[in-house]
């Protein structure tokens, strides 16, 4: 099984898969429309919308929780 | 292709973690020393940092684990169309399984280090997520309230912690979630179910 570099989701299913396409090492929803996957700023504000939405916690709380979880994807080493 | 070293050094860190997590649920998340931890692995103190550079990567590597326990079940669930039931009896029979390192978890949360913290925010964040996509049919069939997801979520989890941060009283010596679950899952079921006399009220 395959775990998103982006945000760290597992993918099994074809539609999981940025544009469906299941050589991708990125989640549908770390692909932009055009199938390019989101920048760190785009990311990092997704994920913050995400923690917010699922949980309803605090908006700096959240954004810190965002950072924190993606400084351990691949996707996002080195920042 | 993986050398035998490789498969060595994958193999003591998964052993670390498996006792790590049993050391944690045992003796609490702050005071647990990587050295009992050692000890109880059968390694020397310095494997654990040869494989972990810092204790909170450790406690976070376990946190990891237990939201892969936790969360695999659901996330196939969720994703193959299951019901909210099935969703929060998944969750349950999850936390039954891992309820001492969950206790931990319930009871020191906020003084973690904020990666931990972290850890565990991104797990509590897939399981509400999973819960909504059950929840989305239900509430498209008008089988099931409208309640935004945070409070879907938190109302739910407010109860189980509620019952875990005082399993003294409600189950001493014991298991709360299997003394408890089914009771705490009809309970929550009922509130966010539409009963057919609310459905006959708003729809006249």
């Amino acid at each position: 099984m395959k775990i998103c570099i982006a945000c760290g989701m597992p993918m099994e299913k074809k539609e999981e898969f940025a544009m469906g396409d299941m050589t991708k090492d990125y989640c549908i929803y770390c692909a932009r429309p055009d199938g390019a996957m989101q920048s760190y700023d785009e990311k990092l504000a997704g994920m913050t919308e995400f923690v917010i939405k699922t949980q309803g916690f605090d908006g700096k709380v959240a954004r810190n929780a965002a950072r924190e979880m993606m400084a351990k994807l691949p996707a996002w080493q080195g920042r | 292709m993986i050398s035998k070293r490789q498969i060595q050094k994958d193999q003591t860190r998964k052993e670390l973690i498996e006792v790590a997590f049993k050391q944690f649920a045992a003796e609490g998340l702050s005071k647990t020393r990587t050295s009992d931890i050692a000890s109880a692995a059968g390694v020397s103190h310095g494997t654990v940092f040869a494989h972990f550079a810092t204790r909170d990567d450790l406690l976070i590597a376990v946190i990891d684990e237990f939201g892969k326990r936790v969360a695999g079940r659901i996330h196939e669930l969720a994703s193959g169309g299951g019901s909210v039931r099935e969703v929060l009896q998944a969750h349950l029979n999850g936390l039954i399984e891992v309820e001492p390192f969950y206790m931990r978890l319930v009871s020191e949360g906020t003084i973690l280090p904020s990666s931990a913290q972290s850890a565990l925010i991104t797990i509590q964040s897939a399981i509400s997520i999973h819960l909504n996509q059950a929840a989305d049919h239900e509430i498209a069939a008008g089988k099931i309230r409208n309640i935004p997801l945070h409070l879907l979520f938190n109302t739910w989890i407010g109860l189980i912690h509620y019952y875990l941060s005082n399993a003294n009283l409600f189950a001493p010596g014991e298991s709360v979630l299997k003394r408890y679950g089914t009771e705490l899952l009809e309970h929550y079921l009922g509130l966010i179910t539409i009963t057919a006399v609310q459905a006959y009220d708003e729809n006249g």
